[in-house]
């Protein structure tokens, strides 16, 4: 749903958009054919449809979340980045930045400390949205970033070069993406899409996996597989329903940290034993879970792995 | 006993002495308190700069020795914060006291009847809305003269739950505590089911209603600061004026009928006021619990049950220790604030309980 094209006038339209958008492997091509040098003072509109008004170039960037940081440091910009989360694990340079988010908590006053003439935030609550008003009321730039789809990280990354002026590095990088997605859609074609659960978390019964409309589904669904989702809000799907879809195909996602998470493990499962893709051994561990759920520029990787698990036929 | 007590505080009050030393040192705890809590964060700024700081404010002529973004750590981040936490403090002390008279019963406190429980109803409605809803968080952060919506649904929530339960607990003729008790307990039984089912289908935005639920001074300005503070002062104040009354509830109705004072029309007052400034507390920082019963007790074991001293007394020392409890919270890291409450003070509660083994502990 490309709500940065959407004005803040028209909520109907959103809805209708969010109702009707089919999740397309089909990319567009960029649109932008402007000069590659940013005018500032320059007013952008971000994932949750706010204004954001950048008053010169930014040189001292604070990142909300791991993706963003990457799709900065992608960018050639990482020196820019003066604060990020304590979850930022890639790229390596990372590790030497201030945290500003400690256990998915920002501390404003080190946000402050920091001095950032921008503040890429998540959005989806990722990013609390008491603490982006916060932040905006301090009078900071703040652009909440939240892509829903493999086309949006693309989205999210032309937006983020248009805003700190590396439009082309941000052309570059989108286009060497884009040419890794085609590849993987021609790969696919035809193909037979098994039915494809992909495992988030298993905790207390209640079992994670891609939501509804999600990025997840996006990616899992270009890879070549049928996506069984479940709550577009909770991301949760209960057992039976998980039945009832009967997966052809289990990709753990959570046994890339969770050695306890095992194929044998999930036959031994109550219930699980009925599902075809246990009883037919098609349960894999994805060790590049980090890669496949976090939306940032390595998501390709992620999805050449999810493709070559789902339709390993099609790959060599 | 309490009766003696009572009919004393009728004819001669504290001696002014005792109410200048007691209020006195109240007062210099919560300044104390303040400038700790304004002093101390995650970042750090030296006192001297903070001194600094604060004479460059009031327009003295020092040369800056400190970080640019210091003065914005300091006055746009911190002190909104910790002022906030004095004032939703002050409000929960002083509420609670009101309330524990009212009901004549040490358990009762500002959440009794059902104020916690209709503002958490009105604050998650609108910290889920967004979510549920997608069309309304474009707009997200939206604030209507600096005011949240979820500050004010949860105040109009706290409001309207006693509201309805008055009514309800009426409907028997004249209301006795414990029928507005059980009203109470009802009502908010049946707000809090409403919650829960908003927790469950909250998705993301899970974490922020569980923050808002244990309560957080966080994210505090000063519009809000400006609208809550006239409230909860101003009704503490008018409720400080009616000691009176107050003092004649630890009689119960029979004695204060027999000095000629008929205390139902004034109950219904002092729950009105009560609840008015507890809701503008709750609607600032969410439902921080703690406070609101274990201040009054502690106050009444230092200096006595007589309103005169125990209301201002309460409402300081809720403050103050709201005000070290956030310093507590904010050094952690994101611990909310009514956790740090509880596990901090129950303890101590349990300390003095013990000492104070032997003495009368309940109004």
């Amino acid at each position: 749903m490309p709500a940065r094209r959407i004005r803040a006038f028209a909520p109907l339209l959103l809805i209708l958009a969010v109702a009707c958008q089919p999740t397309s492997p089909s990319l567009s091509p960029p649109t932008s054919t402007a000069p590659s040098a940013a005018a500032y003072p320059q007013t952008l509109t971000d994932d949750a449809g706010r204004e954001v008004l950048l008053a010169a170039e930014p040189e001292r960037i604070v990142s909300l979340a791991p993706s963003s940081t990457e799709m900065v440091c992608a960018l050639d910009a990482c020196d820019r980045l003066v604060g990020v989360t304590d979850a930022d694990d890639y790229p390596a340079e990372v590790a030497d930045i201030p945290d500003v988010v400690i256990v998915a908590v920002v501390d404003i006053e080190l946000v402050v400390e920091a001095d950032p003439d921008l503040i890429l935030a998540a959005g989806n609550e990722l990013t609390s949205s008491a603490v982006i008003t916060e932040l905006t009321d301090l009078g900071y730039p703040v652009m909440v970033l939240y892509p829903e789809s493999l086309d949006e990280v693309l989205e999210n990354i032309e937006l983020i070069g248009e805003a700190i002026n590396a439009r082309d590095q941000a052309a570059a990088l989108t286009a060497e993406m884009e040419n890794r997605i085609q590849a993987v859609t021609e790969a696919v074609a035809g193909a037979t899409r098994p039915r494809t659960f992909y495992e988030v978390g298993v905790f207390e019964g209640a079992i994670y996996t891609a939501g509804e409309d999600s990025f997840l589904a996006s990616v899992i669904t270009v890879a070549g597989g049928d996506p069984i989702t479940g709550d577009p809000l909770t991301t949760s799907i209960a057992l039976e329903d998980l039945l009832v879809a009967d997966p052809e195909l289990i990709l753990l996602g959570d046994a890339a940290n969770d050695p306890s998470v095992t194929p044998e493990a999930v036959s031994a499962r109550q219930g699980w034993g009925a599902i075809s893709a246990v009883q037919n051994g098609q349960v894999l561990v994805m060790l590049a879970d980090a890669v496949i759920t976090r939306p940032g520029p390595r998501i390709v990787e992620g999805l050449e792995a999810l493709a070559r698990a789902i339709q390993p036929d099609r790959f060599d | 006993m309490r009766a003696a007590v009572a009919i004393r505080s009728l004819v001669g009050g504290p001696s002014l002495g005792r109410a200048t030393a007691v209020v006195g040192g109240a007062v210099v705890v919560l300044l104390v308190a303040l400038v700790a809590g304004v002093g101390v964060g995650s970042v750090e700024v030296g006192l001297s700069e903070a001194i600094g700081i604060i004479g460059q404010r009031l327009g003295l002529p020092i040369s800056e020795t400190w970080a640019s973004t210091a003065p914005t750590i300091l006055f746009e981040v911190r002190l909104p914060r910790v002022l906030a936490g004095a004032l939703v403090g002050a409000g929960l002390g002083g509420a609670g006291v009101v309330f524990q008279a009212l009901l004549r019963n040490p358990m009762a406190d500002p959440y009794v009847i059902g104020t916690a429980a209709g503002a958490s109803l009105g604050a998650v409605l609108a910290i889920t809305a967004p979510v549920l809803v997608p069309a309304l968080a474009l707009g997200a952060g939206t604030a209507w003269l600096g005011i949240g919506l979820a500050q004010v649904l949860a105040f109009a929530g706290g409001l309207g739950a006693v509201t309805l339960v008055l009514v309800v607990a009426r409907q028997g003729g004249r209301s006795n505590m414990v029928t507005l008790l059980l009203t109470g307990y009802a009502v908010s039984s049946l707000l809090a089911a409403a919650v829960a089912l908003l927790l469950v289908s909250s998705g993301r935005a899970l974490a922020s209603v569980v923050g808002w639920l244990l309560g957080s001074l966080g994210g505090t300005g000063y519009p809000e600061l400006a609208v809550a503070a006239p409230l909860v002062l101003g009704g503490s104040v008018w409720l400080l004026f009616r000691w009176r009354t107050l003092n004649l509830l630890l009689l119960g109705d029979e004695a204060a009928a027999g000095l000629g004072v008929d205390l139902v029309p004034a109950r219904r007052g002092l729950v009105l006021l009560a609840t008015l400034v507890t809701s503008a507390a709750v609607a600032l920082a969410g439902t921080i619990g703690f406070v609101g019963l274990v201040v009054p007790h502690l106050v009444r074991l230092a200096i006595g049950p007589d309103h005169r001293l125990l209301l201002p007394v309460s409402c300081l020392g809720g403050a103050a220790l709201l005000v070290l409890a956030d310093m507590a919270a904010r050094l952690v890291g994101g611990v909310p604030v009514g956790v740090v409450t509880a596990l901090i003070g129950a303890p101590f509660f349990l300390w003095l309980l013990h000492r104070a083994a032997g003495a009368t502990t309940t109004p």
